[in-house]
């Protein structure tokens, strides 16, 4: 028999929406928590208008990236502006561990629904806020997607070539950072809260979460005073680094040659022997003073051959090389698919969906995927009579007043 | 808030952030190191550019609230010690080859039969098995394989990565997930697992989805220089600003065309563009505009009209008019400028640790998260090579002076 998995006990009452919060929550499912996410049906998820669309196109159930972000949760559709609304989510938050939010600064004390409120009902509760900018100072109101915290925080600049303008990494690039950091700071709190008794608030700032992946370039300018810039694909310490032409359009290929070692297998291997005594190459400093030269070189082998051969005859030799994979041979890829990356999860009007399995592997207890995203108002019944314990009259009357829309 | 656990922390460069996370959320946090101190140690940038193991800023970035001890675990005395280390432990984290440390005598397998509810995490290129799991690998190299780099540059040159290193810190930081997700459930079992994290896979979260297009026979996402895809739309996303540079967010549909529609009146109001072109109908733009209805030609005007606009106005000026209408509209900031963020200023976001052995303070990036009851503490500036050797072989493990001395002369500490 399968073991019980990690999150089997912890309860997730969740407003978060889009992608960043979503992707958080949907870790805390794969691995057992119940999650239920709180949507309405006037202000409808954007993710819900995303591409992919099953069922032939747009559609509030169609999105194949809603479903990613959102498998092996329940929903509940609630107008939350509404007094009864606010009464169920008041007995979800009696129901949950913790409760998660990544709306503008101020939405959840329009609903009465802030953590000064809800700690009220449920003093023990764990609430994580999260927007772009964090909940206090002069940008707090900054709202949007996460390619603006991108930008504002410094990685869309020092993405790109020198000579260019900057490039961007791509799309909301934060989305996918912060979200890491979300799902840390709500484990670590909960397991507090289980030994001491205490909740508390966790204001998460997506701006600041992803900040960490930059520490080597703001302790270079603290200390040194050196701004960090965009430099195509140039590293410091690797040359000849960088993404080269492959046989075909658009075909490239990633290498990175790190030692002296690599550098003479390197040579070995496009037959350039004596490219490994010349001087100009010789070790990395000298590597690094002639990278033109060198790109020039690495270019001139790889554009003629297959990009899989270039990375087959080169790993063969123990040189970091690799194909750019293009996002639909990702599908494909035979690590990826012995990893169980993607997987086909049942949605009640597609049969199954494709959706983006766990990162990672627990040998005991791995991850669970069973469903797609909930449907609008799919889990209202199920989440009321099950988890709250609703009678039928009460559920009537709520569907009467027109609150679980 | 983790402060009960104990972390070994046995990572290369490619697995600090991990336990630094925890270190974060409290846990106390061993860096077990090589004699030399960790290859991690060699990669720059250096304070005052001077190479050095302990001023490698990339070393600082990483690990504080760490304790270090030095170790050799390859030595039969340094693998006993190690196992005594882990007998105290919760977690272990490595990022070793797959395979190697089990070679060693120091696999989970191993590791488990001293301490079986300890959390032993793995984290590699391509996770412990598979065609590739063996394969060579780089930041590049994994960033290639996991799907960003193919989107991301102009469309005139090769795909471009994040010119600092990203892959392993999104492993890194999913290995922190992983880690407590097992700790849970060790926490009602009483049994410890192995954690397999692939970096290629962390880094294919950073495609935001593309190859879920594929899935349904859709293309392949395309890289444009400083635009992105909008569904069928090239749709720019960078633009000139007086100093600088902005990015523009254009969305339409009844959901976010309104935020199109404020942005155009915006434009209008300041004289940039005629009411014909604000009252364009941004709802249904997509479907026009794929109908043929409203010509492509239309579009990049309008493009070019927001350029005309951004070009005369400055990164702040445009920032405080996207604050005030909301507008999505972002100050594609240089990292001086974000430095100089009046916002992380007003958030009390960075931390000054001492670095004595410096005889200066240091301004470090602050906490990811602010926690109302248990604050994250900046307890521990990164420590210099095997700073506590000392503390954790005599004070904690109990060795005595003569031991510690004969396993220093034979270079296992």
């Amino acid at each position: 028999m399968a073991e019980e998995l990690p999150l089997a006990d912890v309860k997730v009452l969740d407003f978060m929406w889009v992608m960043a919060g979503p992707t958080a929550t949907r870790r805390l499912a794969d691995y057992g928590a119940t999650v239920v996410r709180v949507e309405s049906t006037k202000r409808i998820d954007t993710s819900r208008t995303l591409p992919p669309f099953y069922g032939g196109g747009p559609g509030p159930e169609n999105s194949g990236r809603f479903h990613s972000w959102n498998a092996g949760k329940l929903g509940i559709t609630l107008d939350l502006k509404q007094k009864s609304g606010r009464a169920v989510a008041l007995d979800l938050i009696r129901w949950a561990d913790v409760v998660t939010e990544s709306f503008s600064p101020k939405a959840m004390r329009a609903f009465g629904l802030d953590y000064e409120s809800i700690r009220q009902v449920k003093p023990e509760i764990i609430m994580l806020s999260t927007c772009l900018m964090g909940q206090s100072g002069p940008l707090s109101k900054f709202a949007g997607f996460g390619s603006l915290a991108t930008a504002i925080s410094g990685f869309y600049d020092i993405t790109g070539w020198p000579d260019r303008p900057p490039a961007g990494p791509f799309g909301a690039y934060t989305d996918t950072v912060a979200p890491r950091l979300m799902v840390a700071a709500v484990l670590a709190a909960l397991d507090h809260q289980r030994r001491t008794g205490q909740g508390q608030y966790i204001d998460l700032s997506q701006a600041e979460a992803s900040l960490l992946f930059l520490g080597p370039a703001l302790l270079d300018y603290a200390v040194n005073g050196r701004v960090h810039e965009r430099a195509g694909n140039r590293d410091p310490e690797m040359a000849p680094h960088g993404v080269y032409p492959a046989a075909g359009t658009e075909r490239w290929v990633a290498i990175a040659v790190e030692s002296d070692e690599q550098w003479r297998a390197f040579c070995d291997v496009i037959a350039r022997r004596e490219l490994s005594t010349d001087e100009r190459f010789s070790t990395i400093e000298e590597r690094l003073a002639h990278q033109d030269e060198l790109d020039a070189i690495v270019a001139e082998w790889t554009q003629g051959r297959e990009a899989q051969e270039v990375e087959k005859v080169l790993q063969s030799r123990g040189i970091p090389a690799g194909v750019v994979q293009r996002s639909d041979e990702l599908l494909t890829d035979p690590q990826l698919v012995h990893r169980d990356h993607f997987l086909q999860v049942e949605h009640p009007m597609h049969g199954t969906v494709t959706v983006e399995g766990s990162q990672f592997k627990l040998s005991r207890t791995p991850a669970r995927m069973e469903r797609a995203g909930p449907t609008l108002g799919g889990d209202n019944q199920h989440i009321l009579e099950t988890l709250l314990g609703y009678g039928a009259e009460r559920m009537a009357a709520l569907v009467a007043e027109g609150v679980l829309e | 808030m983790l402060s009960p656990y104990r972390v070994l922390d046995l990572t290369d460069e490619r697995g600090l952030l991990c336990g630094q996370i925890l270190g974060d959320l409290g846990a106390d946090v061993i860096k077990v190191e090589p004699l030399g101190g960790s290859p991690a140690r060699r990669h720059g940038p250096f304070y005052q550019d001077e190479p050095h193991p302990d001023r490698s800023l990339f070393w600082w970035a990483y690990n504080r609230n760490k304790r270090s001890v030095t170790l050799d675990i390859e030595s039969d005395a340094g693998r006993e010690i190690l196992h005594r280390l882990v007998a105290s432990a919760d977690f272990l984290i490595e990022s070793d080859a797959p395979g190697l440390l089990a070679k060693r005598g120091l696999g989970y397998d191993d590791l488990a039969a001293v301490n079986p509810a300890l959390v032993y995490v793995s984290i590699a290129p391509f996770g412990q098995d598979g065609p590739k799991a063996g394969y060579a690998d780089s930041d590049l190299i994994v960033w290639a394989a996991g799907g960003p780099l193919a989107l991301t540059g102009d469309d005139d040159r090769a795909p471009v990565r994040v010119s600092l290193p990203q892959a392993y810190l999104h492993a890194s930081a999913e290995a922190a997930i992983a880690a407590l997700i097992a700790h849970f459930e060790r926490q009602r079992s009483g049994k410890g697992q192995h954690v397999d994290v692939s970096a290629q896979q962390a880094a294919g979260q950073a495609t935001i989805g593309t190859a879920l297009d594929a899935a349904l026979g859709g293309g392949s996402a395309r890289r444009l220089s400083g635009r992105g895809n909008y569904g069928p739309l090239p749709m720019r996303t960078t633009y000139p600003a007086k100093d600088g540079y902005v990015t523009i967010s254009l969305h339409f549909g009844t959901t976010m065309g309104p935020m199109t529609r404020r942005l155009m009146e915006y434009v209008y109001e300041q004289g940039f563009c005629d009411e014909a072109t604000r009252d364009k109908d941004w709802i249904a733009y997509v479907e026009l505009l794929t109908s043929g209805e409203e010509p492509m030609e239309e579009f990049e005007r309008v493009m070019k009209i927001l350029e005309e606009f951004t070009s005369s106005r400055t990164k702040a000026e445009l920032l405080q008019a996207a604050v005030e209408r909301g507008l999505l509209i972002a100050p594609i900031a240089t990292i001086d400028e974000v430095a100089a963020s009046e916002q992380l200023a007003a958030r009390d976001y960075w931390r000054e640790m001492e670095h004595p052995e410096l005889g200066r303070s240091v301004r470090y990036p602050g906490p990811f998260a602010k926690f109302s009851e248990t604050p994250i503490d900046y307890r521990r500036r990164p420590p210099t090579v095997g700073e506590h050797n000392r503390e954790v072989y005599l004070d904690e493990l109990g060795l005595s002076e003569e031991r510690l001395a004969e396993l220093q002369s034979s270079g296992v500490i």
